[in-house]
């Protein structure tokens, strides 16, 4: 995830950049599934990546920024940068070593070992539960949340298509297909 | 199991909204079907129809809903079933019936054939119903949500003009920022309370110390509180509860030993009687009476008094032996008591309240509302202005009444300046309008504005002027509205519908009865005395003087004479304009000119017999204030 993380950065290409963000985040909702929140997990997954994600991707796309060099630059406001590291890494291990505390009998071996007893119980996993009171508690509240996606769907649909139009943008495969790259700038100098 | 009774439709109390919701469904697939096969014939007049017969089914559902008198909570407490409810969607599912059908022509001459317009009224439609019946802060945002998205897509519904989207884009950005701030104070209150229903709320906050301030105001007289005690209604009485809770604050004891003793002797006889009469409900006033007076004479007699009868000397011990007990806790803080949560749940109830004032279009809020009524299709503007103010007003009600009438003092004040403001700014903002619409608009800001002084007085009166007003104002609004919609000028641009004032100049010398009726329901919105607008509109103004808000209602007062003004003009240039030319218009059609007098003929028959109007409105007072007081 670091090394993900480190390349958002270093990589040149934005596209590439973006990718390595959406790896980024993949690898964060691993580890929530290790620490077995599935459902923030899956929600993380859904939103950052399923939306956000590639809604930075057809932006930088649709940009078409240029790999330019800023190898140059880099290098000028490391200080600054490394400062603000410094500050971040603080107070992410103080709170850490305030929040978590050694285990004091780590030592004797008459206590040492930790069972979390939630475990042995034949538990629902974090989605079930979820599912169970959505769909017994909120079930209303479930039908009226998907009639305001009928009518965003709606809404969706009369804002953008037009039928008083005549002519209407159909994707014509052989002309796409029979496009050359190579004639599709023209440069002017 | 829920699941199980709601498919078979064993959960009755939703049933108008699930009708609702699946024809919605259904007509969604019919028109699509429907539109696909040809190459897209014009249904709208076919959909309007279906969808006011949707509307009249949902109507029918309603009123054979066996109701019981007081509310019942279904689906685990989330959605309430009572008589303001039904009472409030009975009158919603008509407004809508009759809009739909007074805007049809206009639909037609404005070339909106698409018939997703209809199934958006629907929608937003059921966004409604659900606010009128909702119970905990999620079904609230979701049916806030269902209704404004309709609206903001029927406020752009006309692409080809840039005013239409213009006004849709800024009706979304800012109704997307009040729903924030609606998110925003809803998730604090949970973070406070760790509940979103109405009900935990109220039961969370019954007893707030604000709430003893305000009694101890009202009981402030002992004499006066002597009397009120002999007074042997108050068993009866709605304020029950506040007297308990005004014999439990320690102020009163206090105050007690400042008097002279022999006052103090009756005052303590008084009461003790009193509860002696009431029986069996004030055990801990008692305990707290003896207390105050432990080790001399009057305590002793107090406690002999009662401690004749063996049933109330049990308790009492009992309740001797838990005063050890709690005085030993009484360190601690418990929740209600803790000063800083309270002051947080304040901050998130002004947060909601602001949300549901930029819904209302009230005065710091109002910007988008001009802009935005005057671009969107005039059908929109008609069904905006209309429709939802009276189920946002049930779900104010609802969270600011039921649940935290406890915290009133906070967000009144609040209320009242906004209240000077809109009305200021409705009473001053429409007298330089050169357009129909948007004088219209601000006059509706400045109702708004009136409905909220009703809001913010606070007394169980001002419960059923408020519905009153609100019922008063949709229907002549509806009327207003109808007239102004279906008067189509004879030009040569056929689309062109923003009228200006000059457009209707010698409308009595072409369609006298018209502009007659339209000069009566203007009297009747302006507050002229022979009509029904000025029945309600003095009942606000003596609600906020009963519970003594003078400077507001003499402000008000003040305001809507100047706000007299415009109304007074638009009847000036329907009658009394000398001209050369008048203009011409297309005469209306038959139905609309029977929808139009039967509205018309409703508005006087409540001015001639305004006792039906009044007794609805006080069963609909009367069942709220048994929840709250």
């Amino acid at each position: 995830m670091i090394l993900s993380a480190l390349l958002v950065i270093v990589v040149k290409n934005a596209v590439y950049s973006v990718l390595f963000l959406i790896l980024s985040f993949i690898s964060a909702s691993f580890i929530l599934f290790l620490l077995e929140c599935e459902f923030v997990a899956l929600l993380f997954i859904t939103i950052y990546v399923g939306a956000i994600a590639v809604l930075f991707l057809f932006v930088v796309m649709m940009l078409d920024i240029k790999t330019s060099q800023f190898n140059k630059d880099s290098f000028k406001y490391f200080p600054f940068a490394s400062l603000l590291g410094a500050v971040f890494l603080f107070e992410v291990s103080f709170t850490l070593s305030n929040s978590f505390k050694s285990n004091v009998y780590i030592n004797s071996s008459f206590e040492n070992f930790y069972v979390n007893w939630y475990d042995k119980i034949d538990s629902f996993t974090e989605i079930v539960s979820v599912g169970q009171v959505m769909y017994t508690q909120y079930v209303f509240q479930f039908l009226v949340a998907g009639n305001i996606l009928l009518l965003a769907t709606i809404a969706a649909v009369v804002l953008t298509v037009n039928p008083n139009k005549t002519s209407n943008k159909n994707q014509i495969i052989y002309k796409q297909l029979s496009r050359n790259y190579k004639n599709v700038l023209v440069l002017s100098s | 199991m829920i699941i199980e009774s709601s498919l078979l439709l064993k959960e009755i109390s939703v049933f108008p909204e699930l009708f609702l919701g699946m024809s919605l469904i259904y007509l969604t697939l019919h028109c699509s079907f429907l539109t696909v096969k040809q190459s897209y014939p014009l249904i709208y007049r076919s959909i309007v129809y279906l969808g006011f017969l949707v509307l009249i089914l949902s109507l029918c559902l309603l009123l054979n809903d066996k109701l019981e008198v007081q509310g019942t909570g279904s689906f685990y407490n989330t959605i309430v079933t009572d008589y303001t409810g039904f009472l409030s969607k009975t009158i919603i599912s008509i407004l809508a019936g009759v809009c739909l059908l007074a805007v049809e022509p206009y639909l037609k001459t404005q070339k909106i054939n698409n018939f997703e317009y209809v199934l958006l009224f629907l929608f937003s439609v059921l966004g409604l119903f659900l606010l009128c019946s909702a119970n905990d802060l999620i079904t609230t945002y979701l049916a806030i949500e269902l209704q404004s998205l309709s609206f903001y897509v029927l406020a752009s519904f006309k692409r080809q003009s840039t005013f239409s989207v213009n006004s849709g884009v800024k009706y979304f950005i800012l109704g997307s920022f009040a729903s924030c701030l609606f998110l925003l104070g809803s998730s604090l209150l949970y973070g406070i309370s760790g509940t979103v229903n109405f009900d935990e709320f109220k039961d969370l906050y019954c007893f707030q110390q604000s709430c003893s301030e305000v009694v101890s105001s009202e009981f402030s007289d002992l004499d006066f509180f002597v009397d009120f005690l002999y007074c042997k209604q108050i068993i009866e009485s709605s304020k029950f509860d506040l007297l308990h809770v005004f014999l439990n604050s320690p102020e009163v004891f206090n105050n007690l030993s400042g008097l002279p003793e022999i006052r103090q002797e009756t005052f303590a006889i008084d009461i003790a009687c009193f509860l002696n009469s009431v029986n069996s409900l004030f055990y801990d006033v008692l305990l707290n009476l003896i207390l105050t007076f432990k080790g001399s004479d009057l305590g002793n007699s107090v406690f002999e008094m009662y401690s004749s009868n063996p049933c109330t000397t049990s308790k009492l011990m009992f309740l001797f032996s838990l005063h050890e007990v709690s005085s030993f806790y009484s360190e601690n803080t418990f929740f209600p008591d803790n000063v800083s949560l309270v002051s947080l749940t304040n901050i998130s109830l002004i947060l909601i309240l602001i949300s549901f004032f930029f819904k209302l279009a009230v005065a710091p809020f109002h910007a988008w509302a001009p802009d935005v009524y005057e671009g969107s299709p005039s059908s929109s503007t008609f069904f905006f202005s209309v429709v939802p103010k009276l189920a946002i007003f049930i779900v104010m009600l609802r969270i600011y009444y039921f649940s935290f009438y406890s915290l009133i003092d906070s967000w009144r004040y609040l209320v009242c300046a906004c209240v000077v403001l809109t009305i200021l700014t409705g009473s001053f903002g429409g007298l330089t309008q050169k357009k129909i619409k948007s004088l219209l608009v601000y006059s509706s800001i400045s109702h708004m504005g009136y409905s909220l002084i009703a809001f913010s007085s606070g007394t169980f009166e001002s419960l059923q002027v408020l519905f009153n007003y609100l019922i008063i104002y949709s229907f002549s609004g509806l009327c207003v509205w109808a007239i102004f919609i279906s008067t189509q000028l004879k030009s040569n641009f056929l689309q062109k519908s923003n009228k200006d004032l000059t457009d209707l100049v010698s409308l009595s010398k072409s369609n006298t009865m018209l502009a007659a009726l339209f000069t009566a329901v203007l009297f009747s919105i302006a507050g002229f005395p022979p009509m029904v607008g000025f029945l309600v509109k003095i009942n606000v103004f003596l609600s906020a003087i009963d519970s003594s808000m003078f400077f507001v209602a003499l402000f008000s007062i003040l305001c809507s004479v100047v706000a007299t003004f415009y109304y007074i003009r638009i009847i000036k240039v329907l009658f009394f304009e000398k001209t050369v030319a008048g203009k011409l218009y297309h005469p209306i059609s038959s139905f609309n000119a029977l929808l139009i007098t039967t509205i018309f003929s409703f508005i006087l028959f409540l001015f001639l017999n305004p006792t039906l109007l009044f007794l609805l409105s006080h069963k609909f007072g009367l069942l709220f204030s048994t929840d709250i007081f």
